[in-house]
């Protein structure tokens, strides 16, 4: 191999590894940074739920950003608190001195020159798994267009998250979907198997099969793989009762 | 060879910066729910290639097909099943990329069943990517184009991001479904030929055979006939097509066929 394309694959390797091991904060650094470049926002930042509940700083477009996260976690109020526990948006929130809703965070935030605050859940198969919050300097609204991009770059987050998460157990999740498949194909297989010894469709081959199962207290996998391998004939299986629809 | 701290480092930078735009593309076609379609079509936007397939393969070395992102793709997926092989059949074995920039010339001696059938499919260049977490292999990503020509550094370096990231996505989306099931976004999008199987089952009493030789029966004769895996399995789903043991003979609709 020559030494260019031996460094790319080596290069690319690398690379690799990189996804495997991926740099969640990293990457959500950079999605604060793109936040605020593509709508009309001063300050971005990820806040994330740990497996107990509670609520962790993640990530920032800057510094007094970071600040005000960790002081909503520490007072335990503010945009991000109240729009992660509740899983609805915050949009276009004025911050007032004094507030009554958010007494010690609003003065703090105000201080370090933000005046509006937005919060958008971020939500993966029901449950809101963290938050992505803006800031603003100035006391306007955020447009529409504006709202709908923030929550794309919510979505964008979660994407991140999930793929992060995923890297964390592959293995054990790997088997189960190798064994899913692998049970899969083989029930297929038996039911053409059963379909063509008893003339019978796939739905009723499959019925037989569930049903002999059920008789004989044993897996539906368990007996498809008796019938591949041929120690269970199709034509032996139990035939169900009459088919109830639904 | 090792690469410097610095050039890690730069990596590592360029690494984020690909992921997120991977990301961005699969927000925009799914939301945050996982499909597994949208993963072919990512793919091939994100590399700039002319279309995408996806390939899972099992412990007992069974392939499938999980997504392909146009019908060429499909056809493409559906010939390397009934040949075993081509560039995803390769890679789903292999630690690094498969690739043949130029099908006509390169007179394939690799792929002698694959390349000529895969060039009348309309792909000109095919490259397969291992997807894999570590030692656990997935499958493959296959990528093809309608023109001749290498990847660029910078495709081949996105192409195995995306690998990566397919790998990911997958379990994820089998993460939460019950002991040997698959998981509902799977199967609900997935072009998954469970036909096959059930084309096996039923062929393998018609001919007294075990389900592994009635399968290979299958894709002789589908390779023989020029006809997709998938068909042919279709055809003996619904009774059309049948192996007949006592000539050794295919029959469709009664009527013996001849190779």
């Amino acid at each position: 191999m020559a030494r260019e394309s031996l460094l790319i694959a080596t290069l690319v390797e690398l690379a690799d590894n990189l996804v495997d091991d991926f740099d969640v904060i990293d990457v959500l650094t950079l999605l604060s940074l793109r936040c605020v470049d593509a709508i009309d926002v001063d300050a971005a930042g990820v806040m994330l739920a740990s497996p107990g509940g509670e609520l962790q700083f993640i990530a920032s477009s800057s510094e007094s950003m970071r600040v005000l996260e960790l002081l909503q976690i520490q007072a335990d109020e503010g945009p991000c608190v109240d729009c992660f526990k509740s899983g609805t948006a915050i949009i276009n929130h004025e911050l007032v001195e004094p507030d009554q809703r958010w007494p010690n965070f609003a003065p703090r935030a105000i201080a370090l020159g933000f005046h509006s605050v937005h919060c958008l859940p971020m939500r993966l198969r029901g449950r809101t798994i963290g938050a992505l919050n803006f800031f603003r300097k100035e006391k306007g609204l955020l447009d529409d267009e504006d709202v709908v991009l923030a929550q794309g770059l919510a979505d964008v987050a979660t994407i991140a998250i999930l793929q992060h998460r995923t890297s964390l157990d592959a293995k054990t999740l790997n088997t189960q979907l190798s064994i899913a498949l692998d049970s899969r194909i083989i029930i297929e297989q038996a039911k053409g198997k059963v379909a063509q010894a008893t003339g019978t469709g796939m739905d009723d081959a499959f019925n037989r099969l569930r049903s002999h199962a059920r008789n004989h207290n044993m897996g539906l996998t368990s007996v498809a793989t008796m019938v591949v391998e041929g120690s269970l004939s199709g034509t032996n299986l139990d035939v169900p009762g009459p088919a109830k629809r639904h | 060879m090792s690469v410097p701290l610095a050039a890690q480092r730069r990596l590592r930078i360029v690494a984020s910066d690909r992921l997120l735009a991977i990301f961005t593309l699969l927000s925009q076609r799914e939301g945050t729910r996982p499909r597994a379609g949208s993963l072919c079509a990512v793919a091939a936007e994100f590399t700039n290639l002319s279309g995408a397939g996806i390939a899972l393969v099992s412990t007992g070395r069974q392939y499938t097909s999980l997504c392909t992102s146009n019908t060429v793709a499909r056809k493409l997926m559906d010939l390397e099943f009934t040949v075993s092989e081509g560039p995803c059949v390769d890679a789903c074995l292999s630690e690094f990329a498969i690739d043949e920039a130029d099908l006509i010339a390169a007179n394939d001696r690799r792929w002698v069943a694959y390349a000529p059938s895969a060039t009348d499919a309309g792909a000109h260049a095919v490259f397969g990517f291992p997807v894999r977490i570590g030692a656990i292999r997935l499958g493959a990503l296959s990528l093809y184009r309608d023109r001749p020509g290498p990847l660029n550094p910078s495709q081949l370096s996105d192409a195995y991001l995306m690998a990566s990231v397919i790998g990911r996505a997958v379990l994820a989306m089998q993460a939460g479904a019950p002991p040997e099931m698959l998981a509902i976004e799977l199967e609900r999008e997935a072009t998954f030929d469970f036909s096959v199987h059930q084309a096996a089952g039923m062929v393998a009493v018609q001919g007294s055979m075990t389900v592994g030789d009635a399968l290979v029966a299958l894709r002789a004769h589908a390779f023989a006939t020029n006809t997709a895996l998938s068909e042919l399995a279709v055809r003996v789903v619904i009774r059309q097509t049948s192996f007949d043991p006592n000539f050794g003979a295919w029959r469709d609709n009664g009527v013996a066929l001849t190779e």
